[in-house]
């Protein structure tokens, strides 16, 4: 309804003139998704909508991705925040599809795909030799996050701290109250990882071994966070001594002035997909955005404010050394790209496992 | 009271908040029930797997668990409160409502991270505490059974608090006074009018408390230890993780059951009294 009707209804409001009222705004809402429709239709180029995450990472990718892109296109992008899948599923199989792109955590963007829930993207939208991990049939990599080991350097200085997950995992020489993440991925290639199997045969993963490492660390383990905020505040407020989180939150703080830091000797590195609605209603305009937003100029202005590593290798030399002082060592044996393809098979069956194991 | 006597009538003045919530509440369920039961493939395989999860079944006894201690407690406790504001004079009683209402209206996450200060190792009483003794306390009051209930009581007590107290505001003064008059002592007095001319407002608060709480989330994924998973973390687990929304579905179902044979003793207090007073 409009203002205008609201205020003069305000002044005089008969029963019958109210009733008559609600009769008009029922018949609106109902007709408005024809309305709503037609109008989207006619602007289908000019306009995008984007679901990404909210606070300070929104304000990052529309600092150096999205103003740039409107200035560019001339096309409006309506930023809206948290990737939901279930919304995604509720929208496609309903055949109201109302998001355009999707900025997708590695397990949401596998289960997406497995489930036939992106449009495919074409190999011409990328420049294949500049990215580090290739794009598959209907997601692109948009950057990979480091998870790891945070402490406390003023506690804990160099040596009296887990450096990588095999000293995490050794609550003997490394006394202390510790978290991990609420769900078994990243936590059981921790696990095998401290178990001593090298990156590069992690998967498919040896589940009962990681499951007996786990074990081993279960009593020092006093949090297992389900909001990624917790696995800093925690370490803040002294509640845990060292905590499984990840370098750009890390660094976010460390900025603040609190005493915390990462360790960059062994990271578990997940990657963050774009991808591309079925049946987008600004198909075009979306996978112009998505090749926009792998452009090495343009991964290197989101990723000096968002601390992740971009996915585009021309982009990493061109961040400032600050930024790149927080990046880990891709090239370095120690470090373990996730495989979010054998998780898209076994999450499932393998939560249920890892949640009755925890209740046990 | 003036409410309405006639049945007829009272169907008159309900009839649109009833058509509303049906519109909006009844349909969604409907299809919840619709989806729980395989959708248009008619199964009954979501509950036949859901009676045979162990976790489920550690989750249902977790929830049952945690629902009614933290139920009781604020029970317990709003009654006392609600008890005092009862003998306010009404400006007064006024100035302390807002008190009631103020943690009521903070954001729930923000109190479980405020809660983290208060009760952390190292949060206000802890270091109180040692400071007191001279010694170093750190006594684990979040991260486990006692933070979620110190969580879910915060969150519940004003809503026993106003119904019960509105119980007690309908006490006719003149039963206190033929009581005095007659020297009955307080816990007389307590035992025989207040608690037993209250128990609408008991029972109304807390039915809706066990209600919510059985729904509860946020505060024991901040607050709680590993064990205290509830079914709303299946519910959400197998809603945006999973998408199996068979099983979220599923799962839902057997929580509105639980909270329908929990809101009977409620409806049958009130039709008794209905009757009671024809």
């Amino acid at each position: 309804m409009s203002e205008g009707n609201n205020k003069s209804g305000a002044f005089r409001l008969s029963r019958r003139r109210l009733l008559g009222r609600l009769g008009g705004a029922a018949a609106l809402s109902l007709a408005a998704p024809l309305v709503l429709r037609r109008g989207r239709a006619e602007a289908a180029s000019k306009n995008l909508v984007f679901v990404t995450w909210g606070g300070t990472y929104r304000s990052s990718v529309e600092e150096g991705l999205i103003k740039p892109f409107m200035a560019e296109t001339g096309i409006n992008v309506t930023v809206i925040d948290t990737p939901d899948l279930a919304k995604v599923k509720a929208q496609v199989t309903t055949g109201n599809v109302e998001w355009d792109i999707f900025d997708a955590p590695g397990a949401l963007g596998t289960a997406g795909s497995k489930a036939g829930y992106w449009e495919p993207l074409s190999a011409s939208l990328f420049d294949a030799s500049d990215l580090s991990i290739p794009a598959t049939k209907d997601l692109v990599p948009f950057y990979t996050f480091a998870g790891g080991i945070a402490y406390d350097p003023k506690r804990y200085p160099d040596g009296k701290y887990p450096k990588d997950f095999a000293e995490y995992f050794d609550a003997n020489a490394f006394p202390g109250r510790r978290t991990f993440r609420n769900r078994p991925s990243e936590t059981l290639e921790a696990a095998l990882l401290a178990d001593g199997v090298p990156p590069s045969k992690i998967y498919p993963l040896d589940v009962d071994r990681a499951f007996n490492a786990l074990d081993r660390i279960k009593p020092s383990v006093a949090k297992w966070v389900d909001s990624t905020p917790q696995t800093i505040t925690l370490l803040q407020t002294n509640e845990v001594d060292f905590s499984y989180s990840y370098a750009s939150r890390v660094r976010t703080t460390a900025a603040t002035g609190a005493g915390m830091a990462f360790s960059f000797a062994q990271t578990l590195n997940g990657l963050e997909y774009l991808a591309v609605l079925k049946n987008a209603p600004n198909k075009d305009s979306a996978l112009k955005f998505v090749s926009y937003a792998l452009q090495p100029a343009r991964q290197a202005a989101v990723m000096e404010l968002l601390g992740n590593t971009p996915n585009s290798k021309k982009a990493i030399s061109m961040l400032s050394p600050a930024t790149r002082k927080w990046l880990p060592d891709m090239t370095s044996d120690q470090n373990l790209i996730m495989d979010e393809w054998w998780w898209s098979d076994n999450f499932e069956k393998l939560s249920r496992r890892f949640k009755e194991w925890e209740l046990s | 009271m003036t409410g309405v006597e006639n049945p007829r009538a009272a169907a008159a003045y309900v009839s649109p908040a009833a058509i509303v919530s049906l519109a909006i509440a009844a349909v969604p369920l409907l299809f919840i029930l619709f989806t729980s039961l395989g959708g248009s493939s008619f199964s009954l395989e979501a509950f036949k797997d859901l009676l045979s999860s162990a976790l489920f079944r550690r989750s249902l006894l977790t929830t049952i668990e945690i629902s009614v201690s933290a139920s009781l407690i604020s029970l317990a406790l709003g009654y006392i409160v609600a008890l005092h504001l009862a003998r306010q004079s009404p400006r007064r009683r006024a100035i302390y409502m807002v008190l009631v209402l103020l943690p009521f209206w903070t954001s729930i996450l923000v109190k479980s991270y405020a809660f983290t200060v208060i009760l952390g190792r190292e949060g206000l009483i802890n270091s109180l505490l040692s400071w007191a003794l001279g010694v170093h306390v750190a006594l684990p009051m979040i991260l486990n059974r006692f933070g979620v209930m110190v969580g879910m009581t915060n969150y519940l007590t004003p809503f026993i608090v106003f119904p019960v107290l509105a119980s007690l505001l309908a006490i006719d003064p003149a039963i206190y006074r033929a009581a005095d008059i007659m020297s009955a002592r307080p816990p007389r007095i307590f035992f025989t009018i207040t608690l037993p001319l209250s128990l609408p407002g008991v029972v109304a608060g807390l039915s809706s408390v066990v209600v919510m709480s059985l729904g509860f989330f946020i505060i024991p994924a901040l607050l709680g230890g590993r064990q205290d998973m509830m079914l709303a973390n299946l519910v959400d687990f197998y809603t945006r993780e999973t998408l199996d929304w068979n099983m979220a579905a599923a799962i839902g179902v057997m929580l509105l059951i639980m909270v329908i044979l929990l809101s009977a003793p409620a409806l049958w207090m009130r039709r008794n009294q209905l009757v009671g007073r024809r």
